[in-house]
């Protein structure tokens, strides 16, 4: 209920929706009397749906762009609750939103700037690979040293 | 009425494409075909002025600057600086032998002084607190707010103070 109330306050103010569902936002327009048989509003259809125009019906660009954002507001908490209960929990966790927010940063940087069709499919193997290792890395950072939150707490104890 | 014939021109279609309804307009979809994807349409346009050879236009050198513009690029690049950094860190402790409490001693024997400690603080606080300010910016566009201009400014400043201050009190006072 809340996304259909969301998208008819955004349609009315014209502004394209930003949240794509396949459902269709419709503006009413009133037909003069003597057109019509039997009264029925028609209407100006506005489609909110990115998969229709893009011809393929995928969902999976939609999805990443949505995940995206709630990755970032995860990781917005996570900052807060690493200095209040700092141990292995958040720093597992903190390895594992840090490396994967960066990968899909890096990933939007190279969608922008690395055209054609080898370049950017070598450039997406060498950030795999780059966030694999930093994940890793990180991961027995926290294993066989101190740990991500202890490390900044120390960095700051000079 | 042309917008009439339109209109009726688009609900015999509807119906023509399911005619055992009685078609509510919400329920019915255009057909608006396009034959390929954005991203289709992007890559022929760079595989054609690739093959051409042609010369990109002249576009940061002329383009003039605006507060935006260098927060946005700064956005990007203290990304990619953080990103970078955290993958050196990474990799550094899969290669270096010793820990890190033993590297910590070892930088701070070479630090030459309080000022030069302020300023690594610094260093590192300040990208992370615009990269995080600023992406809390970006969220809020995403949610639809504040696109006009003058918002765009003042949400900026506001960003750019921030960063400061926070870089200035985490460097000082913690």
């Amino acid at each position: 209920m809340a996304s259909i109330v969301r998208l008819s306050s955004v349609c009315r103010r014209g502004v394209k929706p930003l949240f794509f569902q396949t459902t269709l936002l419709a503006r009413p327009l009133v037909v003069p009397h003597k057109y019509q048989e039997q009264p029925y509003q028609l209407t100006a259809k506005i489609h909110a749906s990115q998969a229709l125009y893009a011809g393929s019906g995928s969902k999976a660009a939609s999805m990443h762009w949505t995940a995206e954002r709630v990755l970032s507001i995860v990781l917005l908490a996570m900052g807060p609750v690493a200095y209040l209960h700092p141990g292995p929990v958040m720093d597992y966790s903190l390895a594992a939103a840090l490396t994967l927010h960066g990968h899909w940063g890096i990933g939007q940087v190279l969608t922008d700037y690395v055209h054609g069709e080898a370049k950017i499919k070598m450039a997406n193997a060498g950030l795999f690979l780059l966030s694999t290792v930093t994940f890793a890395g990180l991961c027995y950072f926290n294993y066989h040293d101190v740990g991500i939150c202890k490390a900044v707490a120390l960095l700051w104890s000079k | 009425c042309p917008l009439f014939f339109r209109s009726l021109a688009r609900q015999g279609l509807c119906l023509s494409r399911t005619p055992s309804l009685q078609i509510s307009p919400l329920l019915c979809r255009h057909v608006a075909p396009m034959g390929t994807t954005a991203k289709e349409e992007m890559n022929k346009f760079w595989a054609k002025n690739a093959k051409l050879n042609r010369p990109m236009s002249p576009h940061l050198t002329i383009y003039r600057w605006s507060v935006p513009m260098m927060m946005s690029v700064t956005h990007r690049g203290t990304g990619i600086a953080l990103s970078g950094a955290i993958s050196t860190f990474a990799l550094a402790a899969l290669v270096l032998p010793g820990n890190y409490p033993f590297y910590l001693d070892l930088i701070h024997s070479l630090w030459v002084g309080p000022a030069l400690i302020a300023l690594a603080k610094i260093g590192i606080t300040f990208p992370v607190s615009f990269h995080t300010y600023n992406g809390i910016r970006h969220l809020w566009w995403d949610i639809g707010k504040g696109f006009k201009i003058p918002e765009v400014y003042r949400t900026g400043y506001t960003v750019i103070g921030l960063s400061v201050l926070t870089s200035v009190a985490v460097a000082f006072l913690v």
